[in-house]
């Protein structure tokens, strides 16, 4: 298709194709040409060959001197009146190669978003002859295509003196101790003693009755020894932890049980699983991936609830809810006998995180978009105990709009999250307490993290548009120098979290994006801003493959990002996704980060090392 | 002489109201219904009986014996006359022309669309060739309606005995002028006329007069001139014939057919189809419809057209590029399915624009193309092994660049029409878009 004014400068460098026939004499203008995006489709289809072809800034305004038919490359032969381009560019070019992108979102079977992005970069430099050649690389500039100029410049940008002298500044702090539990045991009382906790017997009845539309719950203690038990879909992974006296989330000291979690699971009358797209029953030892922030860890106990709920309403709002509100009825009372231990010995560790502000760093802000369409898409904000459901709000009564909270708030449990869609890309409530961009964001020296902004994704369109505006002024009151935002799940709210992404990005702001995509989640939709994408994907095959937080985001995606966006703001270009999904690409930018931070990155496994399910063998792979 | 259907809408804007009642005898020319919002009166076109009057016509049984005599309108200034005698485009936009002309153009232009674009129609330049001393009056009655200065005929070179017809005629006449078209489709597209005679690109939502030009069909012309010199109502329409029918492919052109006139009639009267067929289309190839044999002809139906049979594709999977210049989206899955195809994916070329939701598509730079391997992409990907397109000269050939090397067999929504009059399939481009001007114009 022919291009605008507008997109033949954005695409000043790239070669010159006629999109039509046109005669001799015509003087070629951007209406002319084709658009640059489709030139991989029809090299692939051998409908073109760019050698020899000039680029777009030098055609324009030269004129046709040979009638030429439509998807023909601009050549010297053909036209007259060349526009001369300065020639620098050209001598920059042998520095650098194939720059590599980031992992692509396009999809292979629909290029809606020819902007949906990703990016990253190789840096190869040959040196052909030569001595005494140093090359350094600055931190944080990792994907750069135009390395070449980079040394002279980021250098002496990255640090002005005068702001050097700037001290950071601790807010507030939050302390986690730690209390070991090695057995959970039924008893007459809800106590720990040592290493041990006894759930009171009969406490499901209690649970049941406070649920209207609970029908039955049933408490399993799964140990290590029975992770090859079935389940049905797991609804929530939760930390059990609660504040120490009059301490709010956030601040003060929290205590948390070690080497167990609670682990909602359910369905309602009829069988049917509380899951929209796919769902995570089976058995347990093929259906989780260990080790992933909202996902339990080997060797812990799993406190689960079998929660069946009236038929019909797991697709309701108040049904998945009232599961989640009958399991924290046990979880509260656990949180009650924590509180109650008075023996200080049983501490096994102590943790303390301080959200420190770093004047004159790199302002950032962390934007994460969590669900909010209503049924199981909903989450609750700030309750009063960790990730408890008392003094809770629902995004979505708070009509999904921005909210703002502290770094530490997120890591001490203020997200109960009412997750089911998509097992592998959602975000446990256990996520945000081990949240890895919180975390790389909230220790890296380099730049200053002023807050968390979670915002609802709505179901409506319209809604949709109205939150991403507000978190557009927030982002743009806030004066940040750039921004992440993060997703959950795919499709859907994908078209929010572009919106986002527009909204930041076209206040000058720099943002990098992070969402599963890959192949299933290939974004549906993307803008001119969505330059900078992280793909949260580590399934073999690129898909939701229904095995509990398998794509969800992981420290090596929290560094990937971070490199990102340092390089964005640093102005430094990153290059543009390859045409198909490549994990090679993300392969390519762990290394270059790793050589260039001198730390080895551990990639976290993924699907292929569990056992195989009959699902996963049926389904998927 | 069967009955004649009288449509209540033949004009754009809201069907007219009838002011006649079952029983009611009528003359040629009697006023048998009148606006009631924009519209144009309509006129009895014959003498005769109302049979009925319908929701949307008035159905006359026509006497046997028809004399040549109707009921003039009355005599006024010249702008009434022509809004009293119904007068609208009769190129088939159906625009009334008095409300057209009553715009003050200050000392701007009456273009004469004389593009007779669609294939096979041959009314308009046949009028040209043996009357254009009625039209180039016409062109002189609007501009001076209009407050306009310069007429110019915008006409194709290769009507030949047409064009040295009116530079003949043009000779002595200052103020009108000839610009000559080269012979691609679309050039007869009210904004494409602006722009190949005045150089002016107008956006799809506006008119000519933001030119300061107003168009006119040649026939409408014509018409304009007989409401003023001879009182005369518009009844009656000129239209060709044309396909698969006895006797040959050649153009049958009717002068003065009453409007009403069924399908079937005029048909037979061309010697009727020539066995079996594959549709018959009331206007032109791009931008007809399919109609059964009693529909009425109106006041904009400029052609009606027989077509051989329909290849059949066995199911195949296919893809439809929607384009202004062709038929409608709608249009373009009849023709799908007739030759028995399935539609599995439907592009639009990316310069055809609604203006409002639902209106007809608009073209941006009319016959000059966009660019269309995109689409071609959307095709290969949506696993279509034909394309049927409805788009221009220029954009056809794009097409062509990439589809056949992508594996995509083209069809034109035209190809079963070009096959039966023996004229040229819509593919690749194969003439300029540049013709040389006569001096001067004359």
């Amino acid at each position: 298709m022919s291009i605008t004014a507008e997109t033949a400068k954005e695409h000043a460098k790239d070669p010159a194709v006629l999109c039509c026939r046109a005669e001799a004499g015509v003087t070629i203008e951007a209406a002319n040409l084709e658009d640059p995006a489709i030139f991989d489709d029809l090299v692939d289809s051998n409908l073109l060959n760019l050698d020899g072809a000039l680029t777009i800034e030098q055609v324009i305004g030269a004129t046709l001197t040979k009638t030429c038919d439509s998807l023909t490359p601009l050549t010297a032969d053909v036209l007259e009146g060349i526009q001369a381009v300065a020639a620098p560019a050209v001598e920059e070019a042998p520095a650098e190669e194939v720059p590599a992108p980031e992992a692509p979102a396009v999809p292979p079977v629909a290029p809606v978003a020819p902007h949906a992005p990703c990016a990253g970069g190789v840096l190869k430099i040959h040196i052909g002859e030569g001595k005494d050649i140093d090359i350094e690389m600055p931190m944080g500039f990792n994907h750069g295509a135009a390395m070449a100029e980079v040394p002279a410049q980021v250098v002496p940008v990255a640090a002005p003196v005068a702001e050097a002298e700037l001290e950071p500044k601790v807010i507030r702090s939050v302390s986690r101790k730690h209390y070991k539990i090695t057995e959970v045991r039924r008893g007459p009382e809800t106590k720990i003693e040592g290493t041990v906790l006894y759930i009171r017997e009969g406490i499901e009845e209690e649970a049941v009755a406070s649920q209207e539309l609970v029908h039955s719950l049933k408490i399993d203690i799964i140990t290590p020894e029975q992770y090859h038990t079935y389940s049905e879909t797991i609804m929530d992974v939760q930390p059990i932890a609660t504040k120490e006296g009059e301490d709010e989330v956030g601040t003060g000291t929290t205590r948390v049980l070690d080497g167990v979690v609670v682990m909602v699971t359910g369905t309602d009358d009829n069988g049917v699983q509380i899951g929209e797209f796919g769902s995570s029953e089976g058995y347990l030892d093929e259906n989780i991936m260990w080790g992933r922030p909202g996902a339990p860890e080997k060797g812990e106990i799993f406190i689960k609830t079998e929660v069946v709920i009236k038929e019909g309403t797991n697709m309701e709002r108040p049904g998945p809810l009232a599961a989640h509100s009958a399991t924290d009825v046990i979880t509260q009372e656990i949180r009650e006998a924590l509180k109650s231990v008075e023996d200080d010995s049983l501490v096994v560790d102590t943790e303390t995180f301080e959200q420190v502000r770093r004047p004159g760093k790199k302002k950032v802000v962390i934007v994460k978009e969590i669900m909010g369409q209503g049924a199981m898409h909903d989450n609750l904000i700030l309750p009063i105990e960790p990730v408890g459901v008392l003094g809770a709000r629902p995004n979505v009564d708070l009509g999904n709009v921005p909210v703002m909270v502290s770094p530490l708030e997120v890591l001490d449990g203020c997200i109960h999250a009412l997750t089911c869609i998509g097992p592998a890309s959602k975000e446990m409530s256990r996520h945000y307490w081990r949240e890895p961009l919180v975390l790389e964001a909230l220790h890296d020296e380099e730049v200053d993290l002023c807050g968390v902004l979670f915002v609802g994704s709505p179901q409506i369109n319209a809604e949709k548009f109205y939150v991403s505006k507000r978190v557009g002024m927030m982002v743009e009151a806030l004066d940040v120098d750039g921004a992440f935002v993060t997703t959950e799940g795919f499709g859907n709210n994908h078209i929010d979290f572009a919106s986002h992404i527009e909204q930041i990005g076209m206040r000058g702001i720099s943002v990098v994006g992070m969402s599963f995509c890959a192949v299933q989640g290939a974004l549906v939709v993307g803008n001119k801003y969505m330059t900078h994408m992280v793909d949260n994907n580590k399934s073999e095959s690129g898909i939701e493959n229904e095995v509990l937080a398998c794509n969800t985001l992981c420290h090596e995606d929290a560094i990937r990002a971070l490199a990102m966006l340092k390089a964005a703001m640093a102005e430094e270009e990153v290059a543009k996704p390859e045409k198909k999904w490549n994990p090679n690409v993300k392969a390519t930018n762990v290394e270059l980060i790793s050589k260039t931070m001198d730390k080895t990155i551990e990639l976290v496994a993924n699907e292929q090392s569990l056992p195989m399910s009959q699902k996963r063998k049926e389904k998927y792979d | 002489m069967g009955n004649l259907q009288i449509l209540l809408r033949q004009h754009v804007g809201a069907p007219c109201e009838a002011i006649v009642k079952a029983g009611d005898r009528v003359e040629k020319g009697t006023l048998i219904a009148t606006p009631t919002g924009l519209g144009a009166n309509i006129f009895s076109s014959a003498y005769g009986v109302v049979e009925d009057v319908q929701e949307d016509r008035i159905i006359i049984k026509p006497d046997e014996e028809q004399k040549d005599e109707f009921v003039p309108i009355a005599e006024g200034s010249k702008l009434d006359m022509v809004k009293a005698a119904g007068v609208v485009g009769m190129g088939g936009a159906g625009f009334p022309t008095g409300v057209k002309l009553g715009a003050d153009l200050q000392g701007g232009y009456i273009l004469v669309n004389a593009a007779e674009c669609e294939p096979g129609l041959r009314h308009n330049i046949l009028q040209l060739e043996e009357d254009c001393e009625k039209v180039i009056r016409g062109v002189k009655y609007c501009m001076e309606i209009s407050n306009a200065a310069k007429g110019i005929f915008a006409i194709k070179k290769k009507n030949e005995k047409a064009v040295a017809r009116l530079r003949e005629a043009l000779k002595d006449e200052e103020a009108i002028t000839i610009h000559l078209l080269p012979d691609i489709y679309p050039m007869g597209e009210e904004r494409a006329v602006v722009r190949e005679c005045l150089g002016i690109e107008l956006e799809t939502t506006q008119l000519p007069s933001a030119a300061n030009a107003i168009v006119c069909n040649v026939e409408t012309l014509a018409r304009v001139t007989e409401a003023i010199e001879e009182r005369k109502p518009c009844f009656s329409k000129n239209l060709t014939v044309i396909g698969k029918l006895n006797g040959g492919n050649e153009p049958h052109v009717y002068m003065d057919v009453p409007v009403g006139t069924s399908v079937g009639e005029l048909i037979e009267r061309a010697g009727g189809i020539d066995g079996v067929y594959g549709e018959i289309i009331m206007g032109g190839p791009f931008t007809g419809r399919a109609v059964e044999a009693d529909e009425p002809i109106t006041k904009t139906t400029g052609g009606i057209i027989v077509t051989i049979e329909f290849p059949d594709l066995h199911g195949a999977k296919v893809g439809l590029l929607v384009c202004a210049c062709g038929g409608s989206e709608e249009r373009m899955k009849d023709i799908c399915a007739k030759m028995n195809g399935e539609v599995a994916s439907v592009a639009r070329c990316k310069q055809a624009v609604e203006n409002k939701p639902g209106a007809p598509l608009k073209c941006e730079r009319p016959g000059n193309c966009p660019g269309q391997a995109k689409n071609n992409i959307q095709f290969k990907k949506d696993g279509c092994e034909y394309i049927i397109i409805g788009n221009c000269s220029d954009c056809s050939n794009t097409v062509m660049g990439s589809a056949p090397k992508m594996g995509l067999k083209v069809f034109h929504q035209t190809d079963h029409v070009m096959r039966t009059i023996a004229h040229p399939l819509y593919r690749h481009l194969r003439v300029s878009k540049q013709v040389d001007q006569l001096p001067e114009g004359k």
